[in-house]
Order: structure tokens, then sequence, then C-alpha cells
């Protein structure tokens, strides 16, 4: 291999990451008394970490190819269910077990119209998109449930963490938010590259019929990914219901093309283009900076907006010509 | 090589175009307003006024709309508090929102309400005052039907911002032993209100087929208001007097009251006001004056035929 060969094979992996400290480096100079501190950072974990858990169980189906449209409703609609057994006075724990299996559920759907019905995810899980948030408005009468609903327990777990010492005498905290998405990004890791589990899903991904002459059982894998990415999505639900204290049939809505953003950014990491839960958190944490560091140097909201949809496109973009040019 | 650094030119030239796009002014006071809700015409008038005030006063103002996303707002609030602005304004529930009022509690830094909601963690509260405007709707309902007659109202007590419209109405009527209140109805508002609100009244029409059994209808917001008279038109019985009065003076019950129909009088809100009186409010704020009023209220204004023509001209 020539030197120039292998530079572009390490540009081509690198690019993403490259651009990536090419903007903390900016944004470090611009804004240099706060950007890059640990309360800052922190701050950014707690704000991506409702996107890292649906964004990270989004990467299970994603790994075979497939995706899931509607983790952003199942996301609000498990916002609404805990919420209202919580307003029922029933215990946090029955709220959160129930809005899981909410979850559950519905990924078992989306498992079942894909795999076992053989609909393509984009319709199936488009349809279901529909049904989750017909049935959250549905449960909430299209009202947010709020206020003294929402016991303080629950509402209190997003403001919490664990105590780490002071910054500038203000205490700090280690986001509670932030050690959900930590646990669920390890969970993740070990299933998709640890277990036999990941690497028959990877081999669907690669080509699902080999797969299935190899024995691989693929119709059971594809519905188990998708319960977990159900699964992970109502988790995501329940933190951002905890975070704003309130439940509103809408409110996961975001999530859901953030999420395939997210991993999108990721899959430009990896050498194959296939997702990897690692490139995932980079996607993540992309997405996350930017947010931060553009509004503190008070760009306008819309021009953020068009500049991150943007990057998503030249990220993927130099991956797939760089790609097809090798 | 040539496609795989692709990225990085792209990367320069978005660069350099947020370059541009930043004016970092020194010394002046920074305010950040953010809210979800930019899109809707009522917020724009209330940023706007806002934001004209503050650039009298020489501050660099810094809007983040996050699109409907509360929980954005939070994280948006926590931006701001690391980046250490003087005060930040909110146009949101700041309960739903409590989590970022928080960490600028801890921070130190000042969060004032812009039509947001009273709430401990706030400096104050700028807005309308609900009551006076339910006052304003009703006290012209009992004026115009001589302070005799059946009124059918619509009301919404689930949303406490409307539940104190209903219950200022509830006790100007009672205080008026010739009125009665044919009906108080609650509508369903899933679909926007308009349309549940038209088939609630035109059931009340059918119940009082009598001209002149109903002289008016009193709504807590146009919504309402519009669809009872959608159903007084479609039941041909608008030439019966009967009086429609809204509140909020949206567009179309502007259009509905300049036509010159039934629907008489709505309530108007000085958004740009109290966008302005929130701007004053974070400057004595700042001058180190301690604010008293956990709310301030800005006067609304009754749109009627007399001058409506005032308020369309302005949208």
């Amino acid at each position: 291999m020539t030197v120039q060969a292998r530079l572009s094979r390490w540009l081509r992996r690198s690019g993403t990451l490259i651009g990536f400290l090419i903007v903390i480096v900016y944004f470090t100079l611009n804004i240099p008394n706060t950007f890059l501190t640990l309360p800052n950072w922190l701050n950014i974990s707690q704000q991506v970490s409702m996107l890292a858990v649906t964004a990270f169980t989004m990467t299970i189906v994603m790994v075979m190819g497939d995706f899931d449209l509607s983790v952003g409703s199942m996301a609000s609609l498990s916002g609404i269910v805990a919420a209202l057994f919580f307003r029922d006075s029933q215990p946090v724990l029955v709220g959160v077990i129930v809005a899981l299996a909410a979850g559950l559920v519905g990924g078992l759907l989306n498992g079942l119209l894909v795999s076992y019905i053989g609909i393509t995810p984009f319709v199936a899980t488009l349809g279901t998109l529909t049904i989750f948030s017909g049935a959250a408005f549905l449960l909430s009468g299209g009202k947010t449930i709020f206020g003294r609903d929402i016991p303080a327990d629950f509402s209190g777990f997003a403001r919490g963490g664990i105590p780490i010492g002071t910054f500038n005498e203000r205490a700090l905290l280690f986001p509670n938010l932030t050690i959900v998405a930590l646990i669920v990004f390890v969970i993740v890791w070990v299933v998709l590259e640890q277990t036999a589990f990941g690497r028959r899903l990877y081999a669907i991904g690669g080509n699902v019929e080999a797969a299935r002459l190899g024995g691989v059982r693929v119709r059971f894998l594809r519905l188990i990914a998708f319960m977990l990415t159900g699964l992970g999505a109502a988790l995501a639900g329940l933190l951002y219901a905890s975070r704003v204290a309130s439940a509103n049939p809408t409110q996961g809505a975001g999530l859901m093309l953030d999420a395939i953003a997210a991993v999108f950014l990721g899959m430009t990491m990896s050498e194959e283009g296939e997702p990897h839960v690692v490139g995932t958190l980079l996607g993540v944490t992309i997405l996350g900076v930017l947010d931060n560091g553009l509004t503190q140097m008070r760009v306008d909201s819309y021009v953020r907006e068009v500049l991150i949809g943007a990057i998503i496109i030249g990220a993927v973009t130099s991956s797939s010509l760089s790609r097809r040019g090798h | 090589m040539r496609r795989a650094v692709f990225f990085l030119t792209f990367l320069s030239a978005v660069v350099l175009a947020l370059m541009g796009s930043v004016v970092v002014a020194q010394d002046a006071p920074v305010v950040a307003v953010v809210t979800p809700y930019l899109a809707q015409p009522g917020t724009q008038s209330l940023v706007e006024g806002f934001q004209a005030a503050a650039a009298e006063k020489g501050w660099a103002v810094n809007v983040i709309d996050t699109a409907g996303d509360v929980a954005a707002v939070i994280s948006r609030i926590e931006d701001v508090v690391n980046q250490g602005v003087d005060a930040i304004v909110i146009n949101v529930d700041p309960v739903q929102v409590a989590a970022g009022l928080q960490v600028a509690a801890a921070a130190g830094i000042p969060v004032f309400g812009m039509d947001a909601g009273a709430d401990p963690l706030l400096v104050t509260n700028v807005t309308s005052n609900g009551y006076a405007m339910a006052a304003e709707t009703a006290t012209y309902v009992v004026d115009r039907i001589g302070g005799a007659g059946g009124v059918v109202m619509f009301v919404f007590d689930p949303y406490p911002p409307v539940q104190k419209r209903g219950i200022i109405a509830d006790a100007i009527f009672a205080n008026n032993p010739d009125i009665q209140i044919i009906d108080r109805i609650t509508p369903d508002v899933t679909d926007g209100g308009i349309a549940d609100s038209r088939a609630k009244m035109e059931a009340v029409l059918a119940a009082n087929p009598e001209p002149g059994s109903i002289k008016a209808v009193w709504a807590a917001w146009d919504q309402p208001a519009l669809g009872a008279l959608q159903a007084i038109e479609a039941a041909g019985r608008q030439n019966e007097g009967i009086v429609i009065v809204g509140i909020d003076a949206n567009p179309q019950a502007l259009d509905a009251i300049a036509a010159g129909g039934n629907f008489e009088a709505s309530v108007a809100q000085d958004f740009a006001g109290i966008g302005a009186a929130t701007a004053d409010a974070v400057a004595r704020y700042l001058a180190g004056e301690t604010i008293n009023q956990r709310v301030i209220y800005i006067p609304t204004t009754l749109v009627t035929a007399a001058n409506v023509a005032d308020f369309l001209g302005s949208k």
C-alpha cells in the first residue's frame, strides 16, 4: 500500500472524527471561558441522554439494515402511560415498569409486522408511529399531564446526580440521566459486539440470505431486535418526562430523526459502513456539542438547524464518496 | 484522497460562515430569550416587542427557539447559564422547565417570564390579566342585552388561564338576576376547538328554537365563539340579534368582527407591550432594583366594530 493510499484510507475512516475535533477547537477558541469545562460537558452529556438512549437502541435494528420510525411516538406514549399511573397515585416504580412494558409491546408489534408478516420497516414503523401517537393523544385526551400529577420522586431523578466535587464554588453533579445513558451504552455495546446474538445481527445486515442459509433464525432475531429498540424508546420517553416534569403526547417526536442522524454520522466512521454503537455515541455527541456551542455563540436557532442538517449530509457524503472512489 | 478531504473543506466553509454570522458585543448586557413557540404569531409579537426595547437599551439579545421541544428549552437555559448571560427570559410554562430554572437560580442568573405563568423561580412574569379580559367581554354582553335573557357560555376549566376567565363571567352574569345561563359548555379542544363548539352550539340552537330565546354567546376564547357563529349562520338564525363575544382577538375573530355579523367583540392582548415591559423589568432588575410584583399586568383592549380596523392593519 502506498503512503497516499494509506493516508486516504485513514482519512476516510476518520474524516468525521477530524471534523468533530475541528468543531471542538473552534468552539474552544470562540467560547474560551466556558466551552471546554467539566460542567459544560456534564451538561451536554445530560442534554443528549434521551437522544443517546434512543440512538443506541436504534443502532440494534440498523445493524440489520432496518430502522424504526416509531421511536419518537413510542417515547411520547411511554411518558403518557407513566404519567397516567402517577395521576392515579400509583407508585413511581409501577408507572415506570408499565411504560417500559408498553415499549416492549410496541417493539413486539413492529417486529411481528416486519419479520413475520414481511412488511418493509419503513411502512410498518410509519404505521405504528401513527398508532402510538394516536394512542398517546387518546390516553391523555390531548392534554399535557403536569404539576401535582407528576411525583417529585420522578421529576427529581432528572435533576439529581452523584456529587463529584465543586467547580467555581458550585456543586458539581454527575447527572443521573448521563448515568442511565452510559449504562444503556455498555449494554448495547456488549450485546452487539460481544455476543453471538450481535454477530448474527451483523450477519443479517451483511447478507440476509447467507445468514438464513447459515442457520441464523432471522425472523426471531429481528423480532427481538425491534423489541429492544422499542424498550429503549420507552426508556428515553421516561427520561424526557422526568426532565420536563410533565408528559405531553408529542414531546418525543423530535427524537426519531436525530437518532437516525446520529447512527448515520456514526456509520461514516466504520470501514464497512456498518453501524456500531461507539460510532453512534460519537454521532450523538456531535449533535449535542453543536447545539451547545452554537447556542453559546448566539447563532440564530434556525441557522443552527440548517447547519446541523448540512453537517450530517456533508459527513455522510464525504464518507460515501470516498468509499465509492476506492 | 481528493474526495476524502471534501468533508474538511466543507467544514472550513461552515466555520467561515459562522464567523460572519456572529457579532460579539463587548460589555453590553447579554440577555437570552428562550421559547419553544416562536412559530406562533403571539410569541413573535412578544419577542419583537422585547427586541425593540432591548435594542434601545443597547443589549445583546440571543433569541432561541426550540421548535416545540420543551426539554430543549431546559438544555438551552443550561447552555446560556454556563455561558454566563446577564438575564434569561422564557416564554413557556415555568413548571415544565423547572430543572433549567433551578440551574439558573444556583448560578445566580435572574429569569423573567414573558407571558409564561407565575413561579417562585421567576423574578416576575409579565402578562395580560385574564380576570380583566373576561370582565371586559362579560360586561359588554350584559350591556348589549340590557341585562336580561338567555346566555350560552363556552368555558374550559381544566386549563387554569382560561378557567380564570370563566369564573369572572359567572360572577358578572350572576349579578344580573334577569340573565339565565342556558348552558355552560366545555368544548372538546383536540381539533382546535371550532368544530366541536359548532356541534355543541347546533344542539343548543335545536333545543331553543324560539327566536330571542338565546340573547348572547360568551366564549372564554375565540375558537368556540367562531364555532358558535358558524352554527348560528348555518341554522339561518343570524338575524335574531344573538351577540357573540370571544377573547384573544385572533385574526379569524378580527375578520368576523370586521364583517359586522353576530361576532361583535373580543379582547386583544398587547403582546408587543408585554415584550417591551419584560425588557423594562429586566432593566430595573439589572439596575439593582428589587421587583416586588410577582406578576406585572399589561392592559388589554376591547375590540369591536368601532376599532377593529386598527387591529386588522397591525396584523
